[in-house]
């Protein structure tokens, strides 16, 4: 009885409902049950090539066969032990530092923002011991997680300056941070990463090569720098102007208010604002195609014309695809829950 | 820069550049110069870029309205879009679109037909163009005169009704002057010009104007794309008007149809043009993803063809930028001023 009352009032309170109830029914029906039939009824999962693929079905024996290539480019395989490695240590030291109500908060914060950069690149890179993985042999998801991890680390303390600049009383100050984030907000990122590719060589000391990789990832890092300082101006600003003014009461200069006064209180403020550009960030990392750095989506669409799986688009695009939908749904749902957190915490 | 043997300066502007675009708005081909070159892929960004905030803006708030829909199965529906749409890159879009779908389709021969007169196939959209565009320059005319007209018969419907009391119908006033009449001159005109209607000749089709599979896609990847996002400000904006508000408006004796043009929609426009400002701007930069597929747009045909040529990368990078820089100021210096004529007059 329950379940019909519940149709009456949510499917079809109103002719006009009924007949959008109807419409979508028909529409589930229609396209569902295909899709469904070609990704998992008639797909094939296991064998070795693409004569050992059912017709009408989904081959994911692609995707299972390449499953490497994806996930580490032509990192040699039996280096990739490192790469693995340096995940494991990024959950471990990030986890933790989003788990609410974890405790040492301070102590993974550190070890996410100063230990793990150097430490990571070591393994990664190699030297001091490892044999060195040269950065064209990165590729696939590690080179997407790479890039999202150190543009952010590296636009982070760049993005709070900014937003501290912006709201400086002194005059010149404000206007370079002005200047400055309206700039790189205003130019879109694939053109920032081209620029970046072709004027780095010629900024920096003669001799000295930039990687291509380095390249891409600060055109990524001062983009994002400029969108993290809007998201921060945003935490500056909602923090009550009483907060200042009574550190300066108690004596403190602006550094020592603004290091324990005032940053802490608006970066948690700005926290979901900022795990939105970080969102934003891992879906802009696929811009790198553009200089032939073949991070996830790249490596899979260059799998595509290797002429043994031509024709595998959807596969494809659906493995793609799916990895940066869950990744960039949990980040933000997680941002959604702790927006929830703060907003009962200042409920007065 | 001298030593690597850059040329600098901004002559190359005026050389020819040697470059063919399968696609232009402007009469255009490899004779002309680098400065043309750079008009072209203009021409190409603003186009796709207003068809897309137009579409997106359309695409949007059906999409926001159905998520707040009673209706379960609406909403339902509207929200796995927005949730689905939001969290996947938009180049995953533009390839998903242009190798997925419109490559996919069936070559000419065998295209899809829509109404005789538009054709869909894996060359692109043909659509027909009208061979003497100049006639439709009266329903231009009469569109410009209904609005202005339709503008000064609101502002004395509002005196009269301040006066008297006595309501103007507003809404009927609108679709006849500025719908109606315009409309009707256009289908006039329509049907005295005559119409270039592409036809299969051989292995392609003839006449009209071919939208290449490169703008078809990129275009539905943008509309697709930032409709996710603007339903998302529509439905922030609509939810933002408390419900007191139509309450307090029904119980004035306000009609639905009322309620919502002068209490609803006023108060959720305010929250909603700030954000969809920088939706907007983010459709304009997002239209450089057409690099990625060799759509013709500014980033393609001049950072990267014209630059591979002159080799000039300092002062493309600056032409190219400061174009960006400039129409983004201009539509945001727009919907500034939009925003302060509708926000919130404060005493």
């Amino acid at each position: 009885m329950n379940a019909i009352r519940w149709a009456r009032t949510n499917l079809f309170a109103t002719w006009l409902d009924a007949l959008f109830t109807l419409a979508c029914l028909a529409l589930l029906l229609r396209y569902v049950p295909p899709v469904v039939e070609w990704a998992v009824l008639n797909a094939t999962w296991n064998g070795n090539d693409r004569t050992d693929c059912a017709a009408g079905g989904a081959c994911w024996v692609f995707v299972r066969v390449r499953f490497g290539q994806f996930m580490y480019g032509l990192y040699p395989a039996a280096q990739t032990w490192r790469v693995d490695l340096a995940a494991i240590l990024l959950v471990a030291f990030v986890v933790p530092l989003l788990w609410n109500g974890a405790p040492f908060k301070k102590l993974f914060a550190f070890l996410t923002l100063v230990v793990y950069p150097p430490l990571g690149l070591w393994l990664l890179l190699g030297g001091f011991g490892l044999p060195v993985v040269e950065t064209r042999e990165w590729g696939g998801l590690m080179l997407t997680v790479f890039m999202a991890v150190y543009a952010g680390i590296g636009a982070f303390p760049l993005g709070v300056l900014l937003a501290l600049g912006r709201q400086s009383r002194l005059p010149l100050i404000r206007s370079l941070s002005v200047a400055f984030i309206e700039f790189w907000r205003g130019v879109p990122i694939i053109a920032v990463i081209f620029l970046a590719s072709m004027l780095l060589p010629l900024i920096v000391p003669a001799g000295v090569g930039v990687d291509r990789l380095v390249r891409a990832v600060v055109g990524l890092a001062l983009c994002i720098a400029a969108y993290m300082a809007e998201a921060i101006r945003g935490g500056l600003q909602a923090l009550p102007k009483g907060q200042t003014e009574a550190a300066a009461a108690m004596g403190l200069g602006y550094w020592k208010s603004t290091w324990f006064i005032v940053l802490p209180q608006a970066l948690r403020i700005s926290l979901p604002a900022l795990a939105n550009e970080f969102i934003a960030l891992l879906k802009n990392t696929t811009l790198v195609l553009v200089v032939s750095l073949f991070d996830l989506l790249g490596i899979v669409h260059a799998a595509l014309a290797d002429p043994k799986w031509v024709g595998l688009t959807m596969e494809a695009y659906v493995f793609a695809g799916s990895i940066f939908w869950f990744a960039c749904f949990g980040l933000s749902r997680w941002s959604a829950g702790l927006e929830r957190r703060l907003s009962q915490g200042t409920r007065h | 820069m001298v030593k690597a043997g850059i040329a600098s300066g901004f002559d190359f502007l005026w050389r020819t550049s040697g470059i063919d675009v399968p696609f232009r708005l402007i009469e255009y081909g490899p004779q002309n110069t680098n400065f043309d070159l750079l008009l072209v892929g203009v021409a190409n960004t603003v186009l796709v870029s207003i068809l897309g905030m137009v579409f997106a803006t359309l695409l949007g708030f059906v999409v926001g309205v159905a998520r707040l829909s009673k209706n379960w199965l609406v909403s339902f529906f509207a929200t796995t879009y927005v949730e689905f749409v939001r969290n996947i890159p938009l180049l995953l879009f533009v390839f998903f679109w242009y190798f997925g779908v419109v490559r996919a389709l069936p070559p000419p021969r065998s295209s899809i037909d829509i109404g005789g007169i538009f054709f869909l196939n894996n060359r692109g959209l043909s659509i027909p163009l009208p061979v003497e565009p100049g006639a439709f320059a009266i329903p231009l005319v009469l569109f410009a005169v209904g609005f202005a007209a339709f503008l000064a018969l609101r502002l004395w419907g509002a005196k009269r009704q301040a006066a008297t009391g006595q309501p103007f119908p507003v809404v009927a006033a609108a679709l006849v002057l500025v719908v109606g009449v315009p409309g009707l001159a256009a289908v006039v005109a329509g049907m005295s010009t005559a119409w270039s209607v592409p036809a299969l000749t051989g292995f392609n089709f003839r006449g009209g104007f071919a939208l290449i599979p490169e703008f078809v896609a990129l275009f539905f990847a943008l509309v697709t794309y930032t409709a996710g996002f603007i339903a998302e400000i529509v439905r922030g904006g609509i939810l933002a008007v408390s419900k007191g508000q139509t309450e307090a408006a029904a119980s004035l004796g306000l009609k639905p149809g009322q309620t919502l043009r002068l209490i609803v929609v006023p108060q959720a426009l305010r929250v909603m043009v700030p954000p969809m400002t920088s939706q907007y701007l983010n459709v304009l930069k997002n239209s450089s993803f057409g690099a990625a597929i060799a759509f013709p747009e500014i980033v393609s045909v001049f950072m990267g063809s014209a630059l591979n040529n002159t080799g000039q990368a300092i002062e493309i990078i600056a032409i190219v930028l400061g174009i960006y820089l400039v129409v983004g100021l201009a539509v945001s210096l727009f919907m500034n001023w939009y925003n302060a004529r509708i926000a919130l007059v404060t005493r």
